[in-house]
């Protein structure tokens, strides 16, 4: 996805502003026409990192719940965007640690963070794509919150390294350094000799 | 990115794929790492590997038309209904 999909509710910042203002006043109306242009983004986000339908659901209401709560006090010094995905991933992870303290009961969900069958019309290389999907799904999901929300952010989202950061509430270099302890727990996971073969 | 003092040229190498690929390394680094490449089958055989997987994430994409359920504002119509969000708890 582009870094610059779904950035604006309305395709219009000073509306954007103006629902922004709207909510602050209190109409919530104007709270869910601001945020429904990022609701299906913000729910996706919550499933690759979540990997489980009904946790992402629930926590997408608690995100929008806090979103609603908090937007008297959103000063505008990152966009809407990025503060709404902020409260996302601190959300995903309070609701991740929490699990990692459960007993292991709870299966991670690879199959949300998998692409349906890609168009490829060689079964033998459909397999092998679908197989590498399963692959790599199941690889992000053994990583460390910190570690996944880095790769999905920067890598499966596409947002620039900065608003990934800011997004993550790390500095640029830290979270490049998360980015590539990730990349290297995956590569690891899947062998050079499977990413050589895709890469031609 | 800056370049370490180490003569370690193919674990410094390892430890900067993933910044390579990211186009993160300044053009000396970047040389180095290019220099080294050339003559190491792992490291070429990495930076590949690196940017497959890159390439490979990328095209994991795969919920696009997935839907935020219906219910997403539900709690900030119950809690909108008790007035403007400034006097709520958060």
């Amino acid at each position: 996805m582009p870094p610059s999909a779904g950035r604006r509710a309305t395709g219009s910042a000073d509306t954007e502003a103006s629902l922004i203002a709207r909510a602050q006043a209190g109409d919530v109306s104007a709270f869910e026409r601001l945020s429904s242009g990022y609701a299906d983004r913000l729910f996706m986000l919550l499933l690759r990192l979540l990997g489980d339908r009904g946790e992402a659901e629930d926590v997408a209401q608690e995100v929008m719940l806090r979103a609603w709560q908090g937007i008297a006090r959103f000063r505008g010094q990152s966009s809407y965007f990025t503060w709404l995905y902020r409260i996302a991933v601190n959300e995903a992870n309070r609701v991740l640690a929490k699990r990692a303290r459960r007993p292991a009961s709870v299966s991670i969900g690879a199959r949300e963070l998998q692409l349906p069958a890609a168009a490829v019309h060689d079964p033998s290389r459909q397999a092998e794509s679908s197989e590498l999907r399963r692959s790599l799904a199941e690889a992000l999901a053994r990583l460390p919150p910190e570690l996944r929300t880095a790769i999905v952010l920067r890598d499966v989202e596409g947002l620039s390294t900065q608003e990934a950061a800011e997004i993550a509430g790390t500095g640029q270099a830290a979270f490049k350094s998360r980015l590539h302890q990730a990349r290297l727990r995956v590569r690891a996971a899947i062998g050079d000799e499977t990413l050589t073969d895709i890469g031609g | 990115m800056g370049m370490p003092g180490s003569t370690d040229d193919h674990r410094w190498s390892q430890q900067h794929l993933s910044h390579y690929v990211e186009g993160d390394l300044r053009p000396r680094a970047r040389r180095r790492l290019d220099r080294h490449a050339r003559n190491c089958a792992e490291c070429g055989r990495g930076i590949r590997a690196m940017r497959a997987l890159v390439y490979a994430v990328q095209g994991l994409d795969g919920l696009a038309g997935v839907r935020a359920p219906a219910t997403i504002f539900d709690r900030v119509r119950l809690a909108g209904s008790g007035g403007s969000p400034s006097s709520q708890h958060t």
